[in-house]
């Protein structure tokens, strides 16, 4: 190794030296055009949009006013719908990381010929639409569905029943779109363990229980911060999947927006939910964030 | 053309941060001349390498090669070509087209890569190994690919970045001798790089003892063992024995305080002295030599070819070869002795 | 609890899981096959009959290539612009650089509702060239490279870091300039990397449909667009070989890339 070489700075041939500060913004540009002329202009517009006015059959009528912003706190749809949409995504955050964490445990203990057959089926829903996700529940939990069909058959009930439309088909497929994040992250955290670790907990008494909530539990913490971050981030901002499988209320606020846009065309009201549900992901990003930081600072 | 030398390095410097890892290095380097930078990690030997190569720029100085400035031209302008110690050979190409890229770089007619290519690894003994893959050689081959590849493109200057350091030792004398070869065969200027003071003696026409970015010493490997510059130069060359010794109203003693039995043909003055002579050079049960210590026998070592004894008289310990069987046993005072002319005191 | 016990809660579990995962799929996958003209269980006969409707229907076809052409297009531009932003944050320091990642990575973690109704909305009244932008394929590509490239991005940074910076050094050291020097040695040794980035962002653009809902129109929508639209009126197995095809596309692309990186393994 060579003792005394550069310092952080890599070791670029350090010709004159505007050439050397200019081209790393070249090689971004493209990346920043993009982002910036597709992601921060429109946000902008949509920020400033969101103080527009509605009137008529028009999309927007320029002017400032709150309205849009105070519809939320008056209109009970939307609180019922900011209800929804948190409770919907905490209850299928915590689902989706439970199952997780147990799948990656699996595939962590299991031998390594395994290995590569669960993590194909992990990638599963990954590789397939969300669409058809949909769809495929779609012909599993109804009356004349595979599961109705199955459960008579085998004699388990006499009567076709039907699960489509409710919140637990909702999610269920909540649940399966967000379950491989979990799965890979968790497996990552998994892989970065000494397996002789719970070889010495056995060693020393104690019992796979014992050795699970003291050993294995506090070592993945960061990981289970992380999945249920994620899957929680993307729970909040989906509205196909329980808006298809679920009761007809269960409105979330992605439903809404979609709804204000394409059905009612209210362009500034659609602009402000987008802006109020974009704040609420940053937030919570910056909360996990800080979260996740302090724990590593406490494990040092 | 024919006297300017290879290369100029005139008072070098780069400082990282705060620390000054080339502290004002000039060397001139004549055609054919193989000068190597000696000394242990931090001295400054690598920057001062990866400045000539062009990978840093100095902060103050001026680097010719050839009689012409340098320093503000990228590496790959440059006329030097590296040796890295992992070899830094293309994975994914094939040994021949490793060779030949420096040549493809230099804009070097189609026609005539071929053979060159062809060539350099017969020069390096790797004749028929042209469509092999790095993967697929030893560590041993890859650095004599490195090597052919560096060497094909016939630079002004070869740089070595310690290149044998990462293989075990049998192949490290091997090549050495090679590198070696290759030098009194072609006769390229080099400046080579390690802390392996063996190698800087058997493969170098100068050596350049360096500490904390600074040459310590440049000269001919013989004159920096006999004659070395300074304590740091001395003990970083070969192996010596250190004696720590207060002088004080002509008796000596050691650091606790307790009288040594220790007779000097130059008597030295008042204060603390580190005395030091190399290990080859003392003897055992030789009290007709000028200078001479008495000390008890701690323990001793078996080399193969001597025995290593381990001396202790007070705090001071030393330790002298000798062949044949054992002649002493633990617990004997010994008298040890040496010549005037073998012994170097510093204050 | 022990470990009997233990031993078949485990293979329960995996028999839940695999169940659980292959459910729609197969669901999907035999109803397809069905010969009548409702969507109910038991099936009573088989046929190809669906994919014969969908084939010969020029919606459903348009719909594909659409949805192919726009996630080519994707890919190249995510790819390209990935690549090269992550080699620039990989190599150089410069100022920013906090800003910058905030801002490509962002995008990666915002609901597809919220960007495609942004981009919709600023771009709705634009047009270029005379062509309305709104609507047009391009428009989509580069919403969907909204959440391609940061991915991208992500990956080719960490791919990048474990390339040899010596073989960059020896590189230049034997006279190669930087650009030729990316070319011929930093691509082809992370040649893998892209082509992994470049299948996720393939995949990622084909199956997406909210961001496409909001930016399409009749004559460009994508295939899953067109299957969500279809939904409230799903009486016929069609959606189920719209389904089986969409997935056979990702897995075709799939196999190939494996092939591909069969052959390169072959190399060493």
């Amino acid at each position: 190794m060579s003792a005394g070489a550069s310092d952080m700075a890599p070791s670029g041939p350090r010709g004159p030296g505007w050439r050397m500060r200019l081209t790393p913004w070249l090689l971004m540009s493209p990346a920043l055009l993009i982002a910036i002329a597709f992601f921060g202009l429109p946000i902008a517009f949509m920020g400033r949009m969101s103080f527009n006015e509605h009137v008529d059959q028009r999309f927007y009528v320029p002017g400032f006013t709150f309205d849009n912003y105070a519809a939320m706190l008056t209109d009970p749809t939307f609180s019922a719908a900011l209800w929804t949409t948190m409770r919907l995504a905490l209850i299928s955050s915590i689902v989706t990381v439970a199952i997780g964490y147990v799948f990656a445990m699996l595939v962590w203990l299991k031998p390594k010929r395994w290995r590569l057959a669960f993590i194909a089926l992990a990638l599963c829903p990954l590789l397939i639409s969300e669409i058809s996700i949909i769809f495929g529940w779609w012909m599993f939990f109804p009356k004349n569905g595979l599961l109705s069909y199955a459960l008579v058959s085998s004699g388990l009930i006499t009567d076709k029943i039907s699960l489509m439309y409710t919140e637990f088909a909702a999610f269920v497929g909540l649940t399966y779109v967000t379950l491989p994040f979990c799965f890979f992250i968790l497996l990552s955290i998994f892989d970065g363990i000494d397996k002789k670790v719970l070889e010495a907990s056995a060693d020393l008494g104690g019992s796979p229980v014992r050795t699970f909530y003291e050993v294995l539990l506090p070592l993945t913490k960061g990981g289970i911060a992380a999945s249920f971050a994620q899957s929680f981030i993307w729970a909040v901002g989906t509205y196909a999947t329980p808006s298809a499988l679920g009761p007809d209320t269960l409105w979330t606020i992605g439903y809404l927006i979609q709804e204000q846009m394409l059905g009612k065309h209210n362009w500034p009201r659609a602009a402000a939910f987008s802006i109020v549900l974009t704040s609420g992901v940053a937030v919570v990003m910056m909360i996990i964030r800080m979260l996740t930081s302090k724990r590593t600072a406490l494990n040092g | 053309m024919a006297d300017t030398n290879a290369l100029e390095l005139d008072g070098l410097r780069r400082a990282f941060g705060g620390v000054v890892a080339v502290d004002n290095v000039s060397v001139d380097v004549r055609r054919g001349e193989f000068v190597t930078l000696l000394g242990p990690s931090g001295s400054g030997k690598t920057s001062t390498l990866r400045l000539i190569g062009g990978f840093e720029r100095p902060d103050a100085g001026a680097i010719r090669i050839n009689g012409s400035r340098v320093d503000h031209l990228p590496a790959y302008q440059r006329d030097t070509t590296t040796i890295f110690q992992t070899g830094a050979l293309f994975p994914h190409k094939t040994v021949a087209e490793n060779v030949a890229y420096g040549l493809r770089m230099r804009g070097v007619a189609k026609a005539e890569i071929a053979p060159r290519v062809r060539q350099a690894l017969e020069v390096v003994r790797l004749s028929g190994y042209e469509e092999r893959y790095p993967a697929q050689l030893s560590g041993g081959q890859k650095q004599r690919v490195a090597l052919a590849r560096s060497m094909v493109v016939r630079p002004t200057i070869l740089l070595f970045d310690e290149p044998l350091s990462a293989l075990d030792l049998s192949l490290r004398l091997q090549l050495r001798a090679e590198i070696r070869r290759l030098h009194d065969e072609i006769g390229f200027s080099a400046i080579y790089v390690t802390h392996d003071q063996g190698e800087a003696m058997a493969m170098s026409s100068r050596v350049a003892v360096m500490r904390s970015g600074r040459i310590e010493q440049i000269d001919r490997p013989e004159k920096v063992f006999a004659e070395p510059a300074s304590e740091f130069v001395y003990t970083f060359i070969g192996e010596s024995c250190c004696l720590r010794a207060q002088v004080s109203a002509g008796t000596a003693a050691d650091s606790a305080g307790a009288p040594l039995e220790l007779r000097l043909a130059q008597p030295l003055g008042e204060g603390a002295w580190r005395i030091y002579i190399r290990p080859s050079r003392l003897h055992l049960g030789r009290t007709d030599m000028p200078n001479g210590l008495k000390a008890r026998l701690d323990f001793t070592e078996f080399l193969g070819d001597v025995h290593r004894y381990h001396f202790k008289a007070g705090k001071l310990e030393l330790f002298v070869d000798h062949p044949g069987a054992v002649v002493h046993k633990p617990g004997d005072a010994v008298d040890i002795g040496w010549q005037t002319a073998d012994m170097v005191a510093y204050k | 609890m022990d470990a009997v016990m233990l031993r078949v809660l485990a293979l329960a579990f995996t028999v839940f899981i695999i169940a659980y995962i292959a459910i729609p799929v197969i669901v999907t996958l035999v109803m397809s096959f069905n010969d009548a003209s409702v969507i109910r269980f038991p099936i009573k006969a088989w046929s190809l009959r669906w994919y014969g409707d969908f084939f010969g229907s020029p919606q459903w076809v348009d719909a594909l290539k659409s949805s192919v052409i726009i996630a080519l297009g994707t890919t190249v531009i995510s790819t390209v612009s990935g690549v090269l932003a992550a080699w620039a944050f990989e190599r150089f320091t410069f100022a920013f650089k906090p800003v910058v990642y905030l801002l490509i990575m962002l995008p990666l973690f915002m609901p597809g509702v919220v960007l495609g109704l942004g981009v919709a909305m600023a771009f709705g009244d634009v047009s270029l060239f005379g062509v309305n932008i709104y609507g047009s394929r391009v428009l989509v590509m580069l919403a969907h490279s909204l959440w391609a490239m940061p991915l991208v991005f992500m990956l080719m940074e960490a791919t990048f870091r474990t390339v040899d910076h010596r073989i960059v050094e020896a590189s230049y050291d034997l006279g190669g300039r930087p650009v030729q020097t990316f070319f011929e040695i930093v691509l082809p040794s992370v040649s893998t990397g892209i082509i992994s980035s470049a299948l996720f962002a393939f995949v990622i653009s084909l199956n997406e449909f909210v961001m496409a809902l909001f930016l399409t129109t009749r004559d460009t929508q994508t295939l899953p667009v067109l299957m969500w639209l279809s939904l409230r009126s799903a009486g016929t197995p069609r959606l189920a070989v719209a389904s089986v095809i969409l997935a056979a596309a990702v897995f075709v692309s799939l196999s190939l890339i494996m092939v591909w990186y069969i052959r390169q393994l072959r190399k060493t």
